[in-house]
């Protein structure tokens, strides 16, 4: 535990050396506040024109239910966030294996107490946990859009525990990507590449009206319809499995990566 | 610089390679290479760009595993019994392979903290270590804007952190300058005796001034073997490494 312990602490320590940690997290903050914020203008403005149009008043039993922060500004903006995380989140992990590659250093790290299972797991500890602090950077707009809308907090619990599991998700597929290259741009758009197409298959599924199971089957393999559940507030034990199973077959494939690349 | 505390060291760790072989795909980087390293020697090994040395390197830190044939430190291979070699093992690569983001004492705790040392222990091996290498006033500065001597040093220091009984350094005074390369033999010239060196370099003039014994590789096969003065003192030691008729040792 002690190799890990410092393998952990010097990762952070690399990732925070650099500005790529400080400017995705100044990202988060930016995009968060325009898309909230516009969404919001939408919001005040679809409530103008139905004032003025009806010359109705504001009371919350006269506006009609599609004019409401739930639909018009929460759900947007969570949409919103999740196509955030797969546009920022491979820019973090894309250095993660391939940077150790292409210095050297992983020569170095194999000769000290820590396996290639600890090498891999404390990579991916604080890769997870700078997704974790992309949405900690997030959280105040859509905490005011629930408490404003009064939808509670346990529906913010559920949005950001999907946000969190997709987050985490494309942070694995990143950083199995980033384990199989030296090349941090060859990471960075395999990364891509694999999250967008994972993300959502409707364009797939649209082609495959006579091959039902077949639909079905990349239907249950894209990360959005998962996300869709949590976004309407429902934590489901499927969609949670998935995103475990997604974590763990990228931590396989990154540890697979580095022992081949001893035998290759 | 001062001197190292309690030594784990003691006289140093065996090598066993036997008939060592590593392909990459059609390429044959290492062919069928016997050698013994004694405790407590320093053995060079030598050879122009190309001819297996640091393929050898890689092999016994088992870094990579070998396409056949088998190496040893103390009878323990670096692949199933990784950790007690490596436990066993200091290993100084290329000045590049640090990281030039960490400042030099939080790279020494680093590898001291990868190499199991906690709490007190770490900071005291991290604190002999930067004065031993004379690395004291730079502890604070980061690794990447100090000079390529002074990244050299911190390489070299970090190998040093566990004081292991067996010390690898692949062309540690590459591209520094003449009182730079003293300073570095002077490290290494320090471990004689204490320790087993492996010196992988091509620098002749270091290898007869640090090396007990040298082996020189050529297009991966062992060409040479022997005392230091037998093998580098022919008239042309250098047809050794010319590329030619491969006589084995």
């Amino acid at each position: 535990m002690t190799a890990l312990r410092a393998l952990i602490r010097k990762e952070a320590a690399v990732l925070f050396g650099s500005p790529v940690a400080y400017l995705t997290l100044a990202m988060v903050g930016i995009v968060t506040a325009l898309v909230f914020f516009d969404h919001l203008r939408v919001y005040n403005q679809t409530l103008f024109v139905w004032s003025s149009s009806t010359m109705g008043g504001f009371e919350t039993d006269t506006i009609p239910d599609y004019i409401n922060l739930r639909v018009l500004v929460f759900l947007p903006v969570m949409e919103q966030l999740a196509l955030m995380l797969i546009g920022l989140v491979p820019l973090v992990t894309m250095r993660v294996f391939a940077e150790e590659r292409a210095r050297g250093t992983d020569e170095l790290l194999i000769t000290t107490q820590l396996s290639s299972g600890r090498i891999v797991a404390g990579k991916f500890i604080v890769a997870y946990g700078l997704v974790a602090l992309m949405l900690a950077v997030s959280f105040v707009y859509p905490a005011t859009s629930i408490v404003t809308a009064g939808l509670g907090l346990r529906h913010l619990a559920a949005v950001y525990t999907g946000l969190l599991a997709l987050g985490l998700g494309i942070a694995s597929i990143g950083l199995a990507c980033s384990a199989f290259t030296s090349s941090q741009l060859v990471a960075a758009v395999s990364a891509y590449a694999i999250a967008f197409v994972l993300y959502d298959f409707t364009w797939a599924t649209q082609f495959l009206a006579e091959q039902p199971a077949l639909a079905s089957f990349l239907d249950q393999l894209s990360m959005h319809p998962r996300f869709g559940g949590f976004a309407e507030g429902l934590v489901a034990v499927p969609d949670m499995v998935y995103f475990a199973g997604l974590g763990a077959v990228s931590f396989g494939l990154a540890w697979l990566s580095l022992d081949l690349e001893r035998v290759r | 610089m001062s001197e190292p505390s309690a030594s784990q060291a003691g006289r140093g760790c065996r090598i066993e390679a036997q008939d060592l072989v590593r392909r990459f795909g059609d390429h044959v980087a290492l062919d069928a290479v016997s050698l013994g390293v004694e405790p407590g020697e320093t053995f060079g090994l030598l050879g122009a760009n190309g001819a297996g040395k640091t393929t050898f390197i890689r092999l016994l830190t088992g870094y990579l595993v070998p396409s056949a044939g088998s190496v040893r430190v103390d009878g323990l291979s670096p692949i199933r019994d990784a950790r007690a070699v490596h436990a066993r093992m200091g290993f100084a690569a290329e000045t590049s392979r640090i990281y030039p983001e960490l400042r030099v004492r939080g790279f020494l705790r680093f590898a001291a903290g990868a190499r199991g040392l906690a709490g007190r222990d770490r900071e005291a091996a991290v604190e002999r270590t930067l004065a031993r290498f004379s690395l004291e006033h730079v502890a604070s500065r980061i690794v990447g804007n100090l000079s390529k001597g002074f990244q050299q040093r911190v390489s070299l220091a970090q190998a040093f952190l566990h004081d292991p009984p067996l010390l690898i350094v692949d062309e540690p005074t590459s591209g520094l300058d003449p009182l730079q390369r003293e300073e570095i033999r002077a490290q290494l010239a320090e471990a004689r005796g204490r320790r087993t060196v492996v010196l992988c370099t091509h620098d002749l003039a270091e290898a007869r001034a640090l090396a007990d014994r040298v082996a020189v590789l050529r297009a991966g096969r062992l060409v040479a073997l022997g005392a230091t003065e037998d093998v580098l003192g022919a008239d042309d030691p250098l047809a050794l490494f010319r590329p030619g008729d491969e006589a084995t040792a």
